[in-house]
Formats: structure tokens, C-alpha cells, sequence
């Protein structure tokens, strides 16, 4: 099964819409399974709904062979934690479906380095996932730890420096 | 000492959410954007709800600015943590003028320059971590230490 979600916050048609299509194109014959949200659009070729609880959403996601997403912060994280591989569309500020283009860079940088699939538009989207089926992501090496304790150390300095509370 | 941490519901969350925890043993509270965030925030100390806000509207840049220094000025932080975007940028400049330190993490979504938010709150930050080498490299007085996401 591969799993759709577009976020809760927007629509997102185009993404919807075009994953539809390429059922009837042939190129995607998966089972798709769909958290679409506030999409106008309803696909004819497979499952979706509009929201599911944080256990359903969980539980799509990990079983799930594959994942496609609009370029949201949450869905790249959470597949990368869970080394899915991932195909993502941005949102268009031209479309109105996002104020800004502000998630753009962080997809194309982590598409360069092979953690996540980018597809920049419908046709883009159509070769991706023919490339998404045998796509085995990059694991990111974040280490957030190491943050963490420089965040601390600047506290524990702070803390002496105040004398105890 | 108290903290409080501040993030935007959504992305600016998710990473918050990634160094609140080993903060524990000093008295911590949250400012962040929306309700439906609240209820998984309570395990980290009390939640205030300050709303959506952005450079786009104006109104509601004032009220949460109005929110913020409501909060601040009751709760009294002896440091701010933020990781973006408005509503941090907002509490942090507030946090400073009432006696605060103030450390700041952009965002990873900021690849090739600093966040908005960010590009102002260097100029006041105590300590300001980047998630990219490069982007210390290109800006004076910003760390890189390593990344959340």
C-alpha cells in the first residue's frame, strides 16, 4: 500500500488529482490509501479521507511500502525516521496553495542527498513514481542530542553565573 | 530557572519538540500558535495558545505581540528558546527588553540564508545555532553544532 497524505492544514488538488490520473494512465497501479484533507477533489481510482486520528495516521504510515506527500516538514520527518521511501510535490505559492515557497530549498537539498524523491510538477511527479518503487532513501543522520546539550551547557553556564536559584 | 519555549504550530514545532526534553529539571512553559497542539505540549509545563500570525497581516502580528507580552510579562523567563518563526521572533525581542537570554535555532528549512525571523533575532541572541555549516560559515556569530531533523 502506498500511503497519501497532504496534511490538515490545505488542499492540495494537483497532487490529488494527478495521482488519479496516473491510474488511469496506467503508470500507477499500487493501492493507494489517501488523507486528503480539505481537497475539493475526489479520486475515483482509490481510498481516502479527510482526516485520520494521530493512531490511524500512524498506523497507515508504518505499514505502508511507500509514502507520498506534499513537501511538509512533518511527512519528511516522520519518513525518515521510519526509512520509507518518500516521493514529495511541493505546494505553489502561484497555485495559492502555500503563502510562500519557503519549502522548497529543504526538499531540493534533501533530494540531493538522497533522502527523499522531489517532484516539481505533475510530469515530474509521473517519472518519480515509476522511480519511488525501487528507491531505498539515504538515512539522515540528525542529532539532535548534540544540539540539545549545547542548548544545556549554555544553561548550566547561565545557571552558575546566577548563583543557585 | 525558567524557560520558555516558543515555536509556530507545525514544522517550527516538530524540531522544537526534539530539544525540550533533555531541559528537564528546570521550570519549563510553552508559547505556540494553535489549539490543536495544546494537548500533546502539557507534558512540558503550562501551554499558551497565542495564534496564527505572519508578515502578511498585520492585525494579527499585533495581536499576537499583545498576547506575548501579556504572557511574558506574568511568567517572567529568565531565557527564551525558539525555533521560528513569528510568534518566537515576537517573545524573543520581548524576552530580551524584560532581562532574558535568548537562544535561537533556525529552522532546516533555511538551506541557502537565514529565516526572516532569524536575520532579526541574531542581533539579540545569546546563543544562535544554525542546521547547516554553511550558513555559519556565511553569518557571524551563529554555531553550527549539528541538526534536528
Amino acid at each position: 500500500m502506498i500511503f497519501l497524505t497532504v496534511g490538515t492544514q490545505f488542499p492540495f488538488d494537483r497532487l490529488v488529482k494527478t495521482i488519479d490520473q496516473l491510474f488511469d494512465d496506467g503508470v500507477m497501479y499500487d493501492e493507494v490509501f489517501g488523507q486528503i484533507g480539505e481537497t475539493a477533489y475526489r479520486p475515483r481510482n482509490f481510498e481516502a479521507v479527510v482526516s485520520l486520528d494521530k493512531t490511524a495516521f500512524d498506523e497507515r504510515f508504518c505499514r505502508a511500502a511507500a509514502i507520498i506527500s506534499h513537501a511538509g516538514m512533518g511527512a519528511i520527518t516522520m519518513a525518515l525516521d521510519h526509512g520509507k521511501p518518500l516521493v514529495v510535490m511541493p505546494r505553489r505559492r502561484k497555485y495559492k496553495e502555500v503563502v510562500n515557497n519557503h519549502q522548497d530549498e529543504l526538499a531540493e537539498r534533501f533530494e540531493a542527498l538522497g533522502h527523499i524523491l522531489l517532484a516539481r510538477d505533475e510530469t515530474q511527479l509521473r517519472s518519480k513514481i515509476e522511480q519511488l518503487r525501487s528507491f531505498v532513501p539515504q538515512p539522515r543522520q540528525a542529532d539532535p542530542e548534540t544540539v540539545a546539550r549545547k542548548i544545556c551547557h549554555f544553561l548550566e553556564v547561565l545557571q552558575g553565573a546566577k548563583g543557585p536559584p | 530557572m525558567r524557560i520558555c519555549f516558543v515555536a509556530s504550530a507545525g514544522g517550527h514545532l516538530t524540531q522544537l519538540l526534539k530539544i525540550v526534553q533533555p531541559v528537564a529539571g528546570h521550570e519549563t512553559f510553552v508559547i505556540t500558535t494553535s489549539e490543536a497542539v495544546r494537548e500533546n505540549l502539557q507534558r512540558f509545563g503550562a501551554v499558551y495558545v497565542v495564534g496564527e500570525c505572519n508578515r502578511q497581516h498585520g492585525g494579527r502580528v499585533i495581536r499576537v505581540f499583545v498576547r506575548c507580552l501579556g504572557i511574558l510579562r506574568r511568567t517572567r523567563p529568565d531565557v527564551i528558546v525558539s525555533t521560528g518563526a513569528a510568534a518566537g521572533c515576537i517573545c524573543c525581542f520581548l524576552g530580551k527588553l524584560m532581562g532574558a537570554r535568548v537562544v535561537w535555532v533556525d529552522s532546516i528549512t533555511n538551506v541557502e540564508r537565514l529565516s526572516l525571523s532569524g536575520r532579526m533575532v541574531r542581533w539579540i541572541a545569546d546563543l544562535f545555532l544554525v542546521q547547516w555549516p554553511e550558513l555559519a560559515r556565511k553569518y557571524r556569530g551563529t554555531e553550527y553544532v549539528g541538526t534536528l531533523v
